[in-house]
């Protein structure tokens, strides 16, 4: 294990640029006695795409809900703008701009695209709900992302799968988040809905968002990310320069087969 | 909101007014208004002329009134995806912790002081059981349905208990106000309309009912922990991803129908100055399926408050009906059970026929 950490540069720190906006690294967290994370490392600038891949287990996410606050780490370090940071909630994250896509969404279903763009952040005006903002600002944000929406005020459960993953991005996008944390967002969608879903993000990258992507889906990752960080074992071995590199490479990485 | 009109709009066929119609008829709330109209209609027309008539109204208004207080917590606690079994319990201790202290202290302190001490006691008992219920569905995460039923049989049972067989009525009199006093009485006597209307000879009841009712729909529609109250219900573990206290929300919506269900005792106490254990019956299904009938889904996140008023009026009105028809008044249960039924089977109708649309 510890040969297959060396034989792979760490290339993140090769390119150059600008700080990354979230470096992750030497993150551990097990529970009770079963080691999910060993030594996780991950990182993302503005305007990238990161896609997190790894067998199922490997821990993918469970550094994401490291990342965005859910589980609190035993060990490890995480630098947001060059700042070291402990993230301990959801809201924490939410405060230095780092948002989750959760694969289950964590939409209200018997609730309109409004409400469930400002749940926990609701706009009132001397107390009172200021639904007439509310509603403006949500066709506003929708309009931004070029989502097809039939109209702000239908309920999330009459929308398809790809409308819906747009309605829990563009949430997190319009409460300011620069770092998005992304998982399997197109795992639940038809072919067309997922190249949508593709291309919106694309739409976030070069609106300067950092995107990490979790995705089994390696045709997916190889059409967006810019590098690719492989977890196993609850250990990344390694991130690729997307254009250095191929699927095989990476199924091999995912599977240990680069051991033998 | 001009803006999402046209959106609609755009969508739909031209909109003539036979949609308009269909939209409005899409609500829970007008479909039930229709039927309470149809309902009215028919019973007059079938040998009761006065029904919900100038004389009738008043008269209905204060037979709902008690149960108004329940409903519309009751309503809001099943929107926030929660359940309360224990509210006739709760009512009848409080009823009887009243009598047990008029009977105590009657005669030994200020009449006014008193009053207001056995509100306190009352309204404590709601608190101490919502408090329960609340703490055990949240903290310990014990099943709503099952916690409910329990602490409904232990106030239940606490009430028997504490009256001991007896049925006090040693009441200080000016206790009967609070159910009995008209507010308006006066204001009849300078606009005779009033009195023509028998609006004058409201009850206070009438007006606690008012009072709860708006600010039930202020809450839920206009305030950000009304919003909270159908986050959670809609989907709990996505409101708490999002910043949703969802455990205050239940806390407090059990806090809240368990103080409504001692109004209510003190209301009944009030009325008829005497503390029975078992003054109250049935309380806890009527208001749920009140709530139920009005909209309110047993799986959270759906209803409203105007729904919850017509759906109890709805349940007050066939027994009403039924005893103005001259009909046996045995069959009450089964027609309120039949209308629930009814009720529930719709629901799931439209619920699997929005499934096919989609």
């Amino acid at each position: 294990m510890d040969q297959s950490q060396t034989s792979i540069p760490d290339v993140s720190k090769t390119k150059t640029g600008e700080a990354p906006l979230l470096v992750a690294q030497q993150v551990r967290k097990s529970f009770g006695t079963v080691q999910a994370l060993s030594d996780a490392r991950i990182d993302v600038r503005k305007g990238e795409i990161v896609a997190l891949v790894g067998d199922n287990g490997a821990g993918k996410s469970t550094l994401i809900k490291v990342l965005s606050g859910a589980h609190r780490p035993d060990a490890g370090e995480i630098i947001v703008r060059n700042r070291p940071e402990t993230i301990y909630s959801p809201n924490d994250a939410f405060d230095l701009g780092i948002a989750t896509v959760y694969q289950d969404l964590a939409l209200l279903p018997t609730r309109d695209v409004v409400a469930n763009l400002f749940v926990g952040r609701e706009l009132t005006r001397n107390g009172i709900l200021d639904r007439r903002r509310m509603t403006e600002e949500a066709n506003q944000v929708v309009r931004q992302l070029k989502t097809n929406l039939p109209s702000v005020r239908t309920r999330v459960r009459h929308l398809s799968g790809g409308q819906r993953q747009a309605v829990a991005i563009a949430r997190v996008v319009h409460f300011g988040a620069e770092i998005l944390l992304l998982d399997e967002p197109t795992a639940a969608l038809g072919v067309k809905e997922s190249h949508e879903m593709l291309s919106l993000i694309e739409h976030l990258k070069e609106q300067g968002k950092g995107i990490i992507v979790v995705s089994h889906n390696l045709a997916h990752v190889f059409r967006i990310c810019d590098r690719i960080t492989v977890l196993r074992h609850g250990r990344t071995v390694g991130t690729l320069i997307k254009n250095e590199t191929d699927s095989n490479e990476v199924v091999r990485m995912i599977t240990g087969a680069d051991i033998l | 909101m001009a803006e999402v009109t046209v959106d609609l709009e755009a969508n739909a066929e031209a909109p003539t007014e036979e949609s308009r119609l269909k939209r409005l008829l899409a609500h829970r709330e007008a479909q039930l208004l229709l039927v309470l109209v149809v309902f009215t209609a028919l019973v007059r027309a079938g040998g009761a002329p006065g029904f919900l008539g100038p004389t009738h109204f008043p008269i209905f208004l204060s037979q709902v009134a008690p149960d108004m207080l329940v409903v519309i917590p009751m309503a809001m606690l099943l929107i926030g995806g929660m359940f309360d079994l224990s509210v006739t319990g709760v009512a009848n201790l409080s009823v009887v912790l009243i009598g047990w202290t008029f009977s105590r202290q009657v005669g030994q302190m200020d009449d006014t002081l008193l009053i207001i001490l056995v509100v306190a006691i009352g309204l404590t008992a709601g608190l101490v059981v919502g408090l329960i219920n609340g703490l055990a569905v949240t903290r310990m995460r014990m099943n709503p349905l099952m916690t409910t039923l329990a602490t409904w049989w232990m106030a239940q049972g606490a009430a028997t208990g504490v009256a001991g067989g007896e049925s006090r009525h040693n009441f200080v009199g000016s206790f009967r106000d609070i159910a009995r006093f008209q507010p308006l009485q006066d204001l009849g006597d300078t606009f005779p309309i009033l009195q023509e209307m028998r609006i004058s000879t409201l009850p206070m009841p009438v007006f606690y009912a008012g009072i709860v009712i708006f600010l039930g729909w202020l809450v839920l529609n206009r305030t950000r922990f009304g919003w909270h109250i159908l986050a959670t219900g809609s989907d709990r573990q996505g409101a708490a991803l999002n910043g949703v206290n969802v455990n205050r929300v239940t806390l407090i919506g059990f806090v809240a129908t368990g103080m409504a269900a001692a109004m209510c005792g003190i209301v009944w106490a009030s009325r008829l100055t005497s503390a029975p254990p078992n003054t109250l019956g049935g309380l806890e299904l009527r208001v749920i399926a009140a709530a139920v009938i009005g909209g309110a889904a047993l799986t959270g996140g759906e209803g409203s408050v105007l729904g919850a008023v017509l759906g109890l009026f709805f349940m007050h009105m066939i027994r009403s009906a039924t005893i103005q028809l001259g009909l046996p008044v045995y069959w009450e249960f089964f027609v309120l059970g039949a209308v629930l039924f009814t009720a529930v089977a719709f629901d799931a109708w439209s619920k699997r026929r929005a499934a096919v649309d989609r």
